[in-house]
């Protein structure tokens, strides 16, 4: 890949292209492909095993790909980093023993070409209250507020993040995506991997949906619920359900069926339909209930359609 | 670099257990073996021991700093923060043996000192070379820690450092001279940094200032050792858990 000096600017934040990974048999990273813009803030998303980290870890380049290229703002990721343009928070990466956090941020500044102000970096992670704290005494999320400390200790282009959160209560999280969207305004470009579905909705502008080191999804949180497509119907009726299956499958929309007691749930994929439906065939449904389906439940019926492609796959 | 030089000192002295047995053993051994009387190859027991006290300790001060603490610093995830950073590899390994060097002096003065409150006279020439020709010549230890460091597990960091501490230092004829070893041992100890390392200091108690021949062996083995601790570096920068 050539880029021109004028075009520095306009590069990708970040570039994989073609990249696989395998440790032995094990391939974490097959096939991968993604670029992100420059201020972009897009989630990383995936169960335990699904190849986040060693992604992370390939552009950051703490590790080569088996296959493919990775490049940061066009250029290879050990350049960006030598040059202070990346922070990074991974899960991996720890603090330096037998040292204050005061001394820890401040060492981090030190360490970076461009530093921001030490108040300024410890109010944006949080930790005023924790300077003169041992770090081996620190709780999981404080010890992880003062690794994002460590992370945008400089001024940098870029911030990688992986699964942030862990081990923070509710306050903190709130707070540190705060911060996080403080970040983001500033022009940054901000990647983060999560298995914390409700983050990348409620944070990322871009989510990508990774499995078993593939990338399943490419879109926007909404889009991603919107391909898996489908709402929640569930109501009761009067007596027992059973002997209306007939006329319940032969809805307008619907998907699946689960029949339970007096209970009906139902997925369908036209939710208005399905429901006008149901009074038109004369049915009185009782404590009616449409629901989205939240990006967990979203992301659980993108990757069980993966392995089932999968699975037919192996079968044929 | 200078708060990273700093925090890597202060580290070190603040902790206190680490700190005390590193400076101490030394001085208990020199206190246990350098009670006998009579002469080695012409020099004074007394001095003899003093001064192989006091390599032995600039050794495993200078090696522990590396070995021990860096290996503490894989399992906590702290270098590869590191390598996160726009610090170099060579600014790594300066601070760590700043930080090396920062205990291998104390080690050194404490036994020299125990020496001369025990009566060991030596010219102000002689107290002079010897601390500086041991504490210069104990980077390369410190050299070898930061190796080791990179090249063992971190939970056996412990028992390498030992097997590597104790054995360099018997073979090197620190404990006991490798006169006394049967032939093929003192083929062997010839060849050990830690008999070179030695013989700066037994050269300055026999009235001579160290010898040039001491002096290229320890410098090819700080080369070595050097090559060593860059090579497990940048492998390290590599190697990722699945």
């Amino acid at each position: 890949m050539t880029i021109t000096a004028g075009k520095q600017t306009t590069a990708p934040a970040v570039a994989l292209s073609g990249v696989r990974k395998s440790f032995g048999d094990l391939r974490a990273v097959d096939g991968l492909d993604l670029e992100l813009r420059q201020g972009e803030t897009v989630a990383l998303l995936g169960p335990n095993g699904a190849g986040k980290s060693t992604t992370l870890d390939l552009l950051l380049g703490l590790s080569r790909p088996t296959e493919g290229t990775v490049a940061l703002f066009g250029g290879d990721p050990r350049d960006a980093i030598r040059l202070g343009r990346v922070g990074a928070m991974l899960q991996s990466g720890g603090l330096m023993p037998d040292v204050t956090v005061g001394e820890m941020v401040k060492l981090a500044r030190d360490l970076h070409p461009r530093p921001l102000p030490q108040a300024q970096v410890l109010r944006r992670a949080g930790i005023e209250d924790l300077v003169g704290k041992n770090v081996a005494k620190l709780s999981g999320g404080q010890a992880q507020r003062v690794r994002f400390a460590v992370a945008i200790a400089g001024e940098v282009d870029l911030i990688v993040l992986d699964e942030p959160t862990t081990g923070m209560d509710v306050d903190s999280q709130q707070r540190f995506w705060g911060s996080m969207r403080e970040q983001a305004e500033l022009g940054r470009t901000v990647l983060f991997a999560t298995h914390y579905l409700e983050e990348a909705d409620n944070v990322a502008d871009r989510v990508l949906v990774l499995h078993r080191g593939r990338l399943l999804a490419d879109a926007s949180a909404a889009q991603i619920k919107a391909r898996a497509g489908l709402r929640r119907i569930a109501f009761d009726l009067t007596e027992t359900v059973e002997r209306y299956e007939p006329t319940l499958r032969a809805l307008p929309g619907v998907v699946q069926l689960e029949l339970g007691g007096n209970t009906v749930r139902i997925r369908s994929d036209d939710a208005d339909e399905t429901v006008a439906a149901i009074y038109a065939a004369g049915l009185r449904p009782r404590g009616l209930e449409v629901a989205g389906l939240g990006l967990e439940q979203a992301f659980l019926a993108i990757t069980q359609q993966a392995d089932e492609a999968e699975g037919m796959e192996i079968a044929s | 670099m200078r708060t990273l030089m700093r925090l890597e000192i202060l580290r070190m002295l603040r902790n206190r257990r680490y700190l005390i047995f590193t400076l101490a053993y030394p001085v208990a051994m020199y206190l246990i073996f350098g009670s006998q009387s009579g002469d080695v190859d012409g020099t004074d027991v007394a001095a003899y021991v003093m001064v192989s006290m006091a390599s032995f300790g600039a050794v495993g001060a200078t090696l522990s700093a590396g070995v021990q603490r860096i290996a503490a610093e894989r399992q906590s995830g702290w270098t590869r923060q590191l390598r996160l950073t726009t610090l170099t590899g060579r600014q790594y390994v300066i601070s760590k043996l700043a930080s090396a060097a920062v205990v291998g002096l104390p080690a050194i003065v404490l036994v020299l000192f125990t020496g001369f409150l025990r009566g060991v006279r030596l010219d102000p020439w002689q107290w002079g070379v010897l601390v500086i020709a041991l504490w210069f010549g104990s980077f390369v230890f410190a050299v070898l820690g930061i190796g080791l460091g990179y090249l063992v597990a971190p939970d056996s960091a412990q028992p390498v450092f030992m097997l590597v501490y104790l054995g360099m230092a018997v073979l090197g004829g620190m404990w006991v001279p490798l006169t006394g070893f049967p032939r093929l041992l003192q083929d062997i100890g010839h060849v050990m940094p830690t008999y070179r390392f030695g013989q700066l200091g037994w050269e300055v108690l026999a009235g001579r200032h160290p010898r040039m021949s001491d002096i290229a062996i320890l410098a090819l083995y700080l080369v070595a050792f050097t090559a060593l601790a860059a090579w497990r570096y940048r492998r390290d920068e590599q190697k990722v858990a699945a």
